[in-house]
């Protein structure tokens, strides 16, 4: 048999790196902006396109799926083609595959700040958007298979192993999260509502970290230490375990994200039990990772992709433990809404995406050019400065939510909550987040330290845009047959399309028994009779809130804890959520939960409070909100909307789509009145009546209920 | 935690069921691995560093 000859194509690596490096910089300076308007409101620079709830969601899309997501494929692009012996198998594909991708995030830097966004957490993106995500990966998919399939190497290595449960699995979660019904170009109801919504989307949520952030990047771990270290991953056979059970257990985890909320017990027990599990296979590729680099340690010292790769290793398995010790009930109630968890996220973001994702930039660059790196003493400032960026940033974000955690529950010997007022809670930590954004300052001047030295480095030398390479063809008849040959798992590792749906079996098993339940039997849910659909106006209010992203600051599930209802009132029950298309719990409290904030305070005292939260909340670090009282209601939307929620269960009277803008006219003309009364003109037909008619109505269904609703509603 | 998952009203057998796949998973996967064959694994985790150098398969 002879030799083939046939070329890598480097150019799609180069351009997925350079994406990366200018998404990394945009994502990252977005994230530091936030950080300091945590501080100083003022730094959302009065416009209503820059501020927290709006931008908040770029930085988390851009940082996920513009750099994590670019660094992914460039690294699926080097090492597939070199893995299997072969080019990509389509040069057209890979292309539509880059501009497309390219375009999406574009999409997102628009409509994002514009305030089109579906509130589900790192799936914020709107139905049209959603479809070409999908087309994308799909192009994605097809590019990868092909090239699985026209391979030089029979046998596929763990790391592209990784690759097609990611691809898989992004796919699944992807689909089963965007089940949106459509009521305009970029505006659309989420199919499921309530409790069932929060357990989509958290099983959307923690997968995403799970599939996204962490298995891809685990195929490039062991695709990229050993090449780096010049010897093979320490186990092979750990490697094996490491996969299977990774992707097993990770599916079912979901539920850890909503302990004490009101999804069913046993939902919230399965998730708690499976995150414990699931340091096992964390720690088996971490501990894979570091003792590949075994007897190498030499090299460490002198090799800055090394150490960017150890400190990455290291980061990925702190992030591993703390996350199934942050799923424990006893700490999760501490924890959970506080900066703790944000920290615990950023040592997984900064430490293990951002560290390997720049060991592999340092590595790789310089190979497609073949030449040297610009300046090693340059990347080596960059590995110290964002160590110590990592440090500032977790070290008061863990500090802040420690304390913040404890004020919250903190009761004084005569049984009252010694901070009753939130905003005291908040002051507290005020200097730790002037801290944390150092900290993330001092990460970013790392990455565009990096950006400039690869950019040297690109300009000094020309792109090797199609590399050579040679390897022998694969015959299509395996003459040796023995039994070893045959075990199921040297099977697999021959047929790619069985692998991936084996993988897709495994993941669907959790994913399954998790969420059938809960859709299918009634008892899961129980409804409450006062439970009322929202009104026209409030139905509009709550689309407000959804734009403007209150829910990245508020939640709205009271906890059943006494500190909790002390503080907000009775604690949540599912039956409450079961018209909202979609939930709106969050998952941060930056400031109070608002569930049972209807009725708490005066039309007027909300409206102040939306135009100037110091003038109610003196020391307020909320974002004033005056473009509410300048702009219009569109009102012409809400036949639509009404007609969207009826199809999609709510019992509105039927045709009552005709009469919604009467009646909404009705209700927003009595809060001009009442804020009449109290020297306060605005017109009935702003925005802010809208949103003030719609906090006035939350939770207040079970407040109106003169029964005493049973526990276990 | 072990009360909760005790008191389950009904829905304990997604919960046992669910262990007991895991388990059977976890077990055929270590069986399958304590009879790995070395010669197999070498061949495998030097993929990656010995990408140039061809395979040779006993084939037509």
């Amino acid at each position: 048999m002879q030799l083939e000859k046939f070329t890598y194509d480097n150019k799609i690596v180069r351009n997925f790196g350079i994406a990366t490096l200018v998404w990394g910089v945009i994502g990252m300076t977005v994230g530091l902006l936030i950080a300091m308007q945590l501080f100083k409101p003022a730094m959302n620079l009065g416009s209503q396109y820059t501020t927290f709830g709006r931008i908040r969601p770029l930085h988390t899309n851009a940082v996920i799926f513009a750099f994590v997501g670019n660094a992914i494929f460039m690294g699926v692009y080097y090492s597939l083609q070199r893995l299997l012996k072969a080019r990509m198998f389509s040069d057209v594909l890979s292309k539509i595959h880059f501009w497309g991708w390219q375009l999406i995030i574009i999409s997102a830097v628009i409509t994002l700040p514009l305030g089109f966004t579906t509130s589900h957490e790192y799936a914020e993106l709107e139905w049209p958007i959603d479809i070409a995500i999908t087309l994308i990966w799909v192009v994605f998919g097809v590019n990868m298979f092909g090239t699985i399939i026209k391979r030089r190497e029979r046998h596929l290595y763990v790391a592209i192993w990784f690759y097609i449960a990611t691809f898989v699995t992004i796919a699944v979660l992807h689909i089963v999260n965007s089940f949106e019904l459509p009521i305009s170009f970029m505006k659309s109801y989420y199919v499921y509502a309530g409790v069932q919504d929060a357990l989509v989307q958290w099983w959307y949520g923690h997968n995403a970290v799970a599939f996204f952030l962490t298995t891809p990047y685990l195929g490039m771990m062991y695709y990229f230490l050993p090449k780096m270290a010049g010897r093979p991953v320490y186990s092979y056979k750990l490697s094996i375990l490491h996969f299977w059970s990774l992707i097993f257990i990770y599916i079912w985890a979901g539920p850890h994200h909503l302990l004490y909320t009101s999804l069913p017990g046993w939902a919230q027990s399965l998730g708690v039990a499976f995150s414990i599990m699931l340091i096992a296979p964390s720690w088996g590729g971490m501990i894979n990772g570091l003792l590949t680099l075994r007897g190498a340690w030499d090299k460490v010292r002198e090799d800055v992709t090394l150490k960017f790769m150890v400190v990455a290793l290291t980061a990925y398995g702190m992030a591993t433990f703390e996350g199934p010790l942050l799923s424990l009930k006893q700490i999760n109630g501490v924890a959970h809404f506080t900066d703790w968890i944000v920290a615990h996220v950023h040592v997984g973001a900064l430490g293990w995406n951002g560290f390997l994702t720049f060991g592999v930039l340092y590595w790789l660059i310089p190979r497609i050019y073949k030449t040297e790196l610009y300046s090693k003493k340059l990347a080596g400032f960059h590995f110290w400065i964002g160590t110590l960026g990592i440090l500032f940033y977790a070290v008061p974000m863990y500090w802040a939510g420690f304390t913040q955690g404890l004020m919250w529950k903190e009761f004084t010997p005569e049984g009252l909550l010694k901070y009753p007022n939130f905003l005291a809670t908040t002051l507290q930590i005020i200097p730790m987040h002037v801290l944390r954004s150092i900290g993330g300052a001092l990460y970013l001047i790392g990455v565009i330290a990096m950006t400039y030295n690869l950019a040297k480095t690109m300009l000094s030398a020309k792109l090797v845009a199609n590399e050579p390479a040679e390897a022998m063809p694969l015959s299509k008849i395996i003459v040796d047959a023995s039994p070893a040959d045959k075990a199921w798992h040297r099977v697999l590792e021959r047929k790619p399309m069985k692998f991936m749906v084996f993988s897709l079996i495994i993941i669907l098993i959790g994913g399954m028994v998790e969420m059938m339940p809960t859709f299918t039997i009634q008892s899961n849910v129980p409804t409450i009779a006062s439970v009322k659909p929202y009104s026209a106006l409030e139905l509009q209010g709550r689309d407000l809130y959804i734009r403007e992203g209150c829910v990245n600051c508020h939640s709205q599930t009271v906890r059943p804890f006494r500190s909790e209802t002390e503080r907000y009132g009775e604690y949540s029950k599912a039956g409450e959520f079961v018209y909202d298309h979609p939930f709106l719990w969050g998952s941060k409290r930056t400031g109070p939960d608002l569930h049972r904030v209807g009725g708490k305070y005066s039309n007027a005292w909300h409206f102040n409070h939306l135009m100037d939260p110091t003038s109610m909340s003196p020391g307020s670090i909320m974002p004033p909100y005056p473009w509410l009282v300048e702009q219009k209601l569109d009102t012409s939307t809400t036949a639509s909307k009404i007609r969207a929620m009826q199809t999609l269960g709510v019992p509105y009277d039927v045709d009552y789509d005709q009469q919604a803008n009467n009646d909404l006219k009705i209700q927003a003309d009595k809060i001009a009145l009442d804020l009449k009364q109290n020297n306060i003109k605005v017109k009935s037909d702003r925005e802010i009546v809208a949103i003030i008619a719609y906090l006035q109505r939350l939770g207040t269904d079970i407040k109106a209920n003169k029964e005493p609703i049973p526990s276990n509603q | 935690m072990f009360n909760q998952i005790k008191d389950l009203a009904g829905g304990e057998i997604y919960l046992i069921t669910s262990l007991l796949m895991f388990m059977v998973f976890f077990v055929i996967v270590g069986i399958y691995l304590i009879k790995l064959n070395q010669k197999h694994i070498e061949v495998m985790s030097a993929l990656p560093i010995e990408e140039n150098q061809t395979e040779v398969y006993e084939e037509d």
